[in-house]
C-alpha cells in the first residue's frame, strides 16, 4: 500500500481536468479521469480508486445519480463540485451518500485537504477508530465521554454531549442539517434547524476560546456544520 | 324569423285572455248598470260607460281599450238605448250620444295609451340605462380579463336572470383562451340557448353563451344585452390594450437595464481579467527571472482579482435570479449574529481596514432567513461600507426586537448622501459617485433590497450626522409561528 493514492475525477470540463491532472500529479496522487457519468461509473467498478471527485453537472447523467450509482456498491469516498447556488444540490449529494463538497471555483489548499481528510475517513473505517479527537486545545474523548478544554473538564448536557461527539467522530467533514438533528434528535425533529442554531451556539461559548470567531465548530453555510481539527 | 315566431304563439293565450277579460269587464259594468238603470240618465251611463274603456287602456294598451270601446258601444246600444236588445236606434239624440260615446272613447283611450307607452318607454329605458350604468360602474377600474368577464357574468345573471353564461376569450395569446362560467353548477347541457360574439371595431375579442331560464327574451332585453356585449368587448379589449402596454412597458426597462448592465460589467470585467492576464503572462514569460517576493505578490494579486471576478459573476446571477423573479427564500431559523460574524470572518482581508463591532444580546431571538441570502446581503453591506467608508472608521452592526420584526442596523462613517439619492440608491445601477472614482457595478445594494423584500422585509438607508445607516426590517415569525424548542434539559 506504498502506492500514491489514486484520484477519480469526473468532469465534463477539459480545461479544469487539464489543471487538476496538473495540480494533483504533484502533490503526489495518481489521476484518472472520465468525461461523462457512465464512463466515470465504470472506472469507479474497474480502477478501484481511493477517491472519486465528481462535478455535479455533467453532459449524460445526473451528477446526483451517478453518486447514488456508485454509492451502492461502493464506500470510496465522494467530493462533490459544484457551483454557487447550487446548495440544493450540494445537501442532496451529501443526504445521498457523497462524503464532502467544493463549491466552484475553490482554493486548491481546500481541495487537498478535503481529499486528505477523505482518505483518512476511509482508512478509519477498515481499522480502528479513533476515540480521542483534538482540536487545538480542546479534547474531545468518545470513549470516557469527556470533554476537556485547556486541560480543564468541560461540562457539557447529554445532548451537547451527542451533538459534539457526532461533529468530532466526523472531523473535518461536513455533515448535513438534517444527517446532525436526525443523529442527535431522531428523524422526527429532522427539520428543526432552529435547535442545531442554540445547541451549537451554546456549545461554542463552551468550547471556543473566541465564540464570536470559531475555530473548531464551522458553518457551512446553507449546509451544515463541521467540527475542524486544524485552522 | 324563428325566434319572433316563437314569441308569437308564445303570446296568444296573453292576448286571449286580455280579449276575454275585457269582454267580462264590459259585461261587469253592463250587469252593474242594468241593475241600477232606473235612477240614472242616459248620458251618466255613457259617462260611466267610459270606466272600463279607461281601465282597459291603462292596463293593457291601446288595442284592447279601443276593443272595450266598441264593446261597450255595443253593449250601451243593446242595453240602454231604445228599442232595447236591439242595435237599432230610434231617436236622434240617443245617436248623437252614441256616436259621442265613440269618439270619446276612442279618443280617451288613444291619450291614455299613448301617454301609457310613453310612461312605459321611459321605466324601460331608465331600466336598460340603470343596468348598463351598474355594469359600466362594476367594470370600471377593472384591468384583468378574467376580472373583467366574471363581472361580466355576474351582471349578466343578476339583470336577465339566466340560467348559466359562459363567456371565452378568443385564444390570442400565450395563455390561451380564458373560459369563465357562472354559475359552475349550472349544470345546462350544451349547445346554449344563444350564442353572442364580442366584436370591437379591431377584432373579436370572444364569446358568450347564454342559458335562459324559461321565457324567451323581449325586444328591450335583446338590445339591452346587445350593449352588454359591446361593453363587455370593450372592457376587455381594453385591459389587453393595457396589458400590453405593461409589457411593452417591462420590455423597455428591461431593455435598459440590459443596456446598462453591458457596459458596466463589461469594464467591471475587464478590470480583474487585464491584472490577471497582465501577471499571468509575466510569469510565463521566460525571458525575465522573478525573485520570489515579485512572483508572490503576482500570484496573489492574481488569486485575488480571480476572486472579485467570482464575487461579480455572484452577483450577476443574483441579480438575474431577482429580475427573472424566481427568488424563492429556503427559510430556515437562523441567528443573524452567526451570519454576521461569519461574513465578518470570511471578509477578514477586505476589512482590515475598519473595524467592525457587532452588537447583538445573547437572547436575540432567531430569525426565519435564506442563510445564504442573508450572507450576500451582510456582504454587499460591508463590501459597500469598505468602498465608502474611510479607511481606520468603524462598521457598527445591532440588531433590537420591534414588535413582531428585527430591526437590525448597520452604521458606517460614509459621507452622506444627498436626500434625493437616498431613496435611490438600491435601484439597479444607480451610483451617486462617479463611476471612475470608486469600482462597482451598481448592484450590491439592489440585490440586497431584492433579497430582503423576497424576505417580506425592508431595507432602507439613513443619513446620520457622522455616517449612514443601512436599516434592515425582518418578520420575526414563519408561517406565523415562531421557532420551535426542545425541551430543556439541566448541565449533567
Amino acid at each position: 500500500m506504498d502506492k500514491d493514492p489514486l484520484i477519480l475525477l469526473i468532469d465534463d470540463e477539459p480545461q479544469i481536468l487539464r489543471a487538476l491532472k496538473t495540480i494533483l500529479g504533484s502533490a503526489h496522487f495518481r489521476v484518472i479521469a472520465a468525461n461523462t457519468g457512465e464512463e466515470g461509473i465504470a472506472l469507479a467498478a474497474t480502477q478501484s480508486p481511493d477517491v472519486i471527485i465528481l462535478d455535479l453537472t455533467l453532459p449524460d447523467l445526473d451528477g446526483l445519480k451517478v453518486c447514488e450509482q456508485i454509492r451502492e456498491w461502493s464506500k470510496t469516498p465522494i467530493i462533490v463540485l459544484s457551483v454557487r447556488d447550487g446548495e440544493r444540490d450540494k445537501v442532496r449529494a451529501l443526504d445521498k451518500g457523497a462524503d464532502d463538497y467544493l463549491t466552484k471555483p475553490f482554493n486548491i489548499e481546500e481541495l487537498l485537504a478535503r481529499i486528505r481528510v477523505a482518505l483518512r475517513h476511509s482508512a478509519q473505517s477498515l481499522g480502528n477508530r479513533e476515540t480521542i479527537i483534538r482540536a487545538g486545545s480542546l479534547t474531545v474523548d468518545l470513549a470516557r465521554h469527556l470533554v476537556m478544554l485547556n486541560d480543564e473538564e468541560v461540562k457539557l448536557t447529554a445532548t451537547e454531549f451527542k451533538l459534539l461527539a457526532y461533529l468530532a467522530a466526523n472531523a473535518d467533514r461536513v455533515l448535513t442539517h438534517q444527517s446532525i438533528l436526525t443523529h442527535v434528535w431522531g428523524f422526527e425533529e429532522s427539520d428543526h434547524v432552529e435547535y442545531l442554531r442554540v445547541y451549537i451556539g451554546q456549545l461554542r461559548r463552551k468550547i471556543e476560546t473566541d465564540a464570536d470567531n470559531p475555530r473548531i465548530l464551522i458553518t457551512d453555510s446553507g449546509i451544515g456544520y463541521r467540527f475542524r481539527t486544524a485552522d | 324569423m324563428d325566434q319572433r315566431f316563437l314569441a308569437f304563439t308564445k303570446s296568444i293565450p296573453q292576448w286571449l285572455f286580455r280579449l276575454l277579460a275585457s269582454a267580462a269587464i264590459v259585461g261587469l259594468v253592463t250587469f252593474v248598470l242594468k241593475k241600477v238603470e232606473s235612477g240614472l240618465q242616459i248620458q251618466l251611463i255613457a259617462l260611466l260607460y267610459l270606466l272600463p274603456v279607461l281601465g282597459c287602456t291603462m292596463f293593457w294598451g291601446l288595442t284592447f281599450g279601443i276593443i272595450a270601446g266598441f264593446l261597450s258601444f255595443l253593449a250601451f246600444n243593446y242595453f240602454f238605448i231604445q228599442p232595447y236588445f236591439t242595435l237599432t236606434v230610434h231617436q236622434t239624440q240617443d245617436l248623437i250620444t252614441l256616436i259621442v260615446f265613440l269618439i270619446v272613447s276612442v279618443v280617451v283611450s288613444q291619450l291614455v295609451g299613448q301617454a301609457r307607452a310613453a310612461e312605459r318607454l321611459a321605466k324601460k329605458r331608465e331600466w336598460e340605462a340603470m343596468r348598463l350604468y351598474e355594469l359600466n360602474t362594476a367594470l370600471a377600474g377593472l384591468t384583468e380579463v378574467h376580472a373583467i368577464m366574471q363581472a361580466v357574468c355576474v351582471k349578466l345573471i343578476d339583470t336577465f336572470h339566466f340560467q348559466q353564461v359562459e363567456i371565452s376569450t378568443t385564444d390570442t395569446s400565450a395563455a390561451g383562451a380564458i373560459i369563465v362560467r357562472f354559475p359552475l353548477d349550472g349544470g345546462k347541457k350544451e349547445p346554449c340557448d344563444l350564442s353572442l360574439s364580442m366584436f370591437t371595431t379591431r377584432n373579436t375579442e370572444g364569446e358568450i353563451h347564454l342559458w335562459f331560464d324559461q321565457e324567451n327574451l323581449s325586444l328591450e332585453e335583446t338590445r339591452l344585452l346587445a350593449a352588454f356585449n359591446n361593453q363587455a368587448a370593450l372592457a376587455i379589449e381594453r385591459a389587453r390594450l393595457f396589458q400590453q402596454e405593461q409589457l411593452a412597458r417591462v420590455l423597455e426597462e428591461s431593455d435598459r437595464v440590459k443596456t446598462s448592465l453591458l457596459s458596466s460589467v463589461s469594464h467591471e470585467l475587464r478590470t480583474p481579467l487585464a491584472v490577471i492576464k497582465a501577471a499571468s503572462s509575466s510569469l510565463c514569460n521566460g525571458t525575465i527571472e522573478w525573485d520570489s517576493a515579485a512572483r508572490l505578490e503576482l500570484v496573489e494579486t492574481i488569486d485575488e482579482e480571480a476572486d472579485a471576478l467570482n464575487q461579480l459573476v455572484g452577483n450577476l446571477l443574483d441579480m438575474s435570479r431577482i429580475e427573472a423573479g424566481v427568488l424563492h427564500p429556503m427559510k430556515q431559523w437562523n441567528s443573524i449574529s452567526e451570519i454576521v460574524k461569519g461574513v465578518s470572518q470570511k471578509m477578514k482581508s477586505h476589512l482590515r481596514r475598519h473595524s467592525v463591532t457587532s452588537e447583538f444580546s445573547e437572547d436575540f431571538p432567531l430569525v426565519p432567513t435564506d442563510y445564504m441570502m442573508m450572507e450576500q446581503v451582510f456582504t454587499n453591506l460591508f463590501s459597500n461600507s469598505i468602498k465608502y467608508a474611510p479607511e481606520n472608521t468603524p462598521i457598527r452592526i445591532s440588531a433590537t426586537v420591534k414588535g413582531d420584526q428585527a430591526f437590525i442596523t448597520l452604521s458606517n462613517q460614509s459621507p452622506n448622501v444627498p436626500e434625493e439619492h437616498l431613496k435611490h440608491i438600491f435601484d439597479k445601477f444607480y451610483r451617486v459617485t462617479e463611476a471612475d472614482k470608486i469600482t462597482g457595478t451598481g448592484l450590491g445594494l439592489s440585490i440586497c433590497k431584492g433579497f430582503i423584500e423576497a424576505h417580506d422585509g425592508k431595507i432602507w438607508a439613513e443619513n446620520l450626522p457622522n455616517g449612514l445607516a443601512f436599516n434592515i426590517l425582518l418578520p420575526l415569525t414563519l408561517e406565523g409561528e415562531g421557532p420551535k424548542m426542545p425541551g430543556d434539559e439541566t448541565d449533567g
